[in-house]
């Protein structure tokens, strides 16, 4: 009964990616024909397996080993603040039963109904050089930063794109904790403090794992926000990526600069595979 | 030029191909039940003619408001079709449906081609053959415009790019390139042009730079040919563009497209900028650019312009159709309506048109039109200038 859904996968998600491994490698032949009689610039198979050539260009570009390094720098950075905010506000709201905390949730879920590209938009405007942060500051007479097209911007709409997810996701965890164990542990003496390292933390660690893998794959390949808001140049690679494919008319060098986002996010991947099954672990038990 | 491609908006695109599809399966008699009059077209008989128009709502307002009742009019019997895809978002897959319906002998769905990637399609033998003897009119147009097109590329409007300028701040605009390079330096922080990339304005002032700083034989030939040793003399220009970096907008941003540098200009974050003729005129009209702000062209070198083309895919089953829109887009009277819609120069020339529409181009004669790289250089321009300029 579960042949449909495979055979589904498989002429869906698997067909296309062995055609683009096949292209990336120099097969420009059989279902690659169509797009590589329009490219530019293609390396093509020289032995029966294909060629590196295509690999060896993009990894030794100098531009392109730049981009890697602030997508990487962005992903980590954006991953940290959007797991500290994110569990910042559960825990908030865990603890407190304050209208603010509740607002405060609700606030940081909205960035899920506006589309990216709006909410780029808004982000470039709110900190460009005529925008909210400048004129506001310029009212008591000091110079604010100009964010627009700068990495800051990046980070900020990343932030504000991944928050969403990971604040229901770890809220979720966080909510999860009953009443009597965080009780049990200030009666024992611990500090507030001491009850969130010790006993909540712990308890929601791979809710928070999800929410962090989710937020960095997500990051590690994004385009509409680094597009909108982030300088020409270094870029990140999902920028790069579509830059190839249509501006350079270089569809080949794209697909390999995919595939090493896509080795890129197996790693990340690789933490989320350990998380479910940790939880299946403890399911059994 | 900005690519987005978002789901929905692709899903609706093959939702209308495939309508589109449905509504032209009708048989391909020669005006076997001509009903007279222009209403009546859209029947069950007659010809149909499927337009791709791949571009900003302007160009739909211009084919479905004045060329298409124009062409109709002329032509009762024949019904025209379009089929619009927003900014080009699905150039790249209408490229490759093209390619593959062309290799495969099948219709590909649509019969004449207003896209971007018409001139790169020429180059990879997918459209008809179009010269003097099959499109009498090509014979009157600018003869760089129409070997950009490569023998199957039928140019059909021009624009070309000028130096737009607030004047409650520039009194007195630069004349020449050398000037406008030496106005960027003592104002630091005052121009901007847009990535190649991602529109042709920006592209146009990158172009222009180049050309100034390399042998004009070679500049020449890249504007009909993929040279790889002319392109080599890129070096110069490329090294003058670095060193505007701490000159430009926010001491090297280069905004992404077109529209983008025109905000700049409207909010007076900026003073000077490449703009497009068109868009430039159109905006003004519209009031999205203060009267303030004026444009005029430089010279030695001029910006360069281009034209846009029109394709016929090489399968279609709708030839006859496609041909007559094709002879009728380059009648005086279309090329007026271009002229009044969209501020498009024509590719006439000017003595064929009516005196107003003469007077309005006297500066953008497109027989003085520079022309812009073939695509496949351009292509090479935009990824060179994004190694060598921004962020170094």
């Amino acid at each position: 009964m579960a042949l449909p859904p495979i055979v589904l996968i498989l002429v869906f998600v698997g067909l296309p990616i062995v055609t683009a491994l096949l292209y990336s490698l120099g097969h420009t032949g059989g279902l690659n024909s169509v797009t590589a009689t329009i490219a530019q610039h293609q390396h093509v198979a020289t032995s029966w397996w294909g060629t590196l050539d295509a690999y060896r260009e993009v990894l030794t570009n100098a531009r392109l080993q730049r981009d890697l390094a602030l997508t990487v720098t962005v992903t980590v950075v954006s991953t940290v603040a959007v797991m500290l905010v994110a569990f910042g506000i559960a825990l908030y709201q865990r603890l407190s039963d304050s209208r603010l905390a509740k607002a405060l949730a609700v606030l940081a879920i909205v960035p899920m109904f506006i589309p990216v590209v709006i909410g780029s938009w808004a982000i470039l405007l709110f900190y460009s050089g005529t925008g909210f942060v400048r004129t506001a500051l310029a009212q008591i007479g000091v110079e604010g930063p100009v964010w627009a097209y700068t990495q800051t911007a990046i980070i900020i709409g990343s932030v504000w794109t991944s928050l969403p997810f990971a604040v229901l996701m770890i809220s979720s965890g966080v909510q999860a904790v009953p009443d009597a164990v965080i009780e049990a542990s200030r009666d024992a003496g611990a500090s507030l403090a001491r009850t969130v390292w010790s006993v909540i933390l712990p308890m929601a660690t791979v809710p928070v794992i999800i929410a962090a893998t989710f937020t960095a794959i997500g990051v590690l390949g994004s385009f509409t926000v680094p597009y909108f808001t982030g300088p020409n140049a270094p870029t990140m690679l999902g920028v790069d990526i579509n830059n190839y494919f249509s501006s350079f008319n270089q569809p080949q060098q794209s697909v390999v600069m995919a595939f090493v986002v896509f080795a890129l996010a197996s790693v990340i991947g690789a933490a989320y595979v350990w998380a479910n099954f940790r939880t299946a672990a403890k399911a059994v038990r | 030029m900005a690519t987005r491609r978002p789901l929905v908006l692709g899903l609706t695109a093959l939702l209308a191909v495939g309508l589109s599809a449905c509504a032209k399966s009708t048989s391909d008699v020669q005006n076997a039940q001509s009903t007279g009059t222009a209403g009546g077209a859209g029947g069950q008989s007659g010809q149909s003619v499927t337009v791709l128009v791949s571009a900003d709502t302007n160009i739909q307002d211009l084919w479905t408001k004045q060329l298409v009742p124009g062409f109709t009019k002329a032509n009762p019997g024949i019904k025209v079709n379009i089929n619009f895809d927003l900014h080009g978002e699905h150039d790249a897959q209408n490229a490759a449906k093209l390619a593959a319906a062309v290799k495969g002998g099948k219709d590909v769905g649509f019969d004449v081609i207003d896209a971007g990637f018409v001139t790169q399609a020429a180059g990879a033998n997918l459209l008809l053959k179009e010269d003097a003897t099959t499109l009498p009119a090509l014979a009157q147009v600018n003869k760089t415009l129409v070997e950009a097109g490569k023998g199957y590329g039928v140019p059909y409007r021009a624009s070309s790019v000028l130096l737009a300028y607030n004047t409650t701040k520039v009194k007195t605009p630069p004349k020449t390139l050398d000037e406008l390079l030496a106005w960027i330096k003592a104002n630091p922080g005052r121009f901007a042009y847009n990535s190649p990339k991602s529109g042709g304005s920006g592209q146009s002032f990158v172009t222009t730079v180049l050309d100034a700083n390399m042998d004009q034989a070679a500049s020449d030939k890249l504007r009909t040919t993929y040279d790889k040793a002319a392109m080599a003399g890129w070096d110069k220009g490329f090294a003058v563009l670095k060193g505007l970096n701490p000159y430009v907008y926010g001491k090297g941003v280069y905004p992404n497209g077109n529209s983008q540098v025109l905000q700049l200009l409207s909010s007076g974050q900026i003073d000077m900028a490449p703009v497009w003729s068109d868009m430039f005129v159109t905006a003004k009209t519209n009031g999205q650019i203060p009267a303030s702000v004026s444009s005029a062209q430089i010279s030695n070198p001029s910006f360069t312009g281009g034209a846009s083309y029109l394709g016929v895919p090489a399968t279609t089953t709708h030839k006859d159709a496609a041909q007559k829109l094709l002879e009728y887009v380059l009648t005086p009277d279309a090329q007026a309506a271009i002229a009044t819609q969209i501020a498009g120069t024509p590719v006439l020339p000017l003595a064929s048109l009516p005196a107003d529409v003469q007077k309005k181009f006297e500066q953008t004669a497109p027989e003085t039109m520079r022309p812009t790289y073939v695509s496949e250089v351009s292509n090479d321009l935009n990824n060179q200038w994004d190694q060598k300029v921004p962020g170094q």
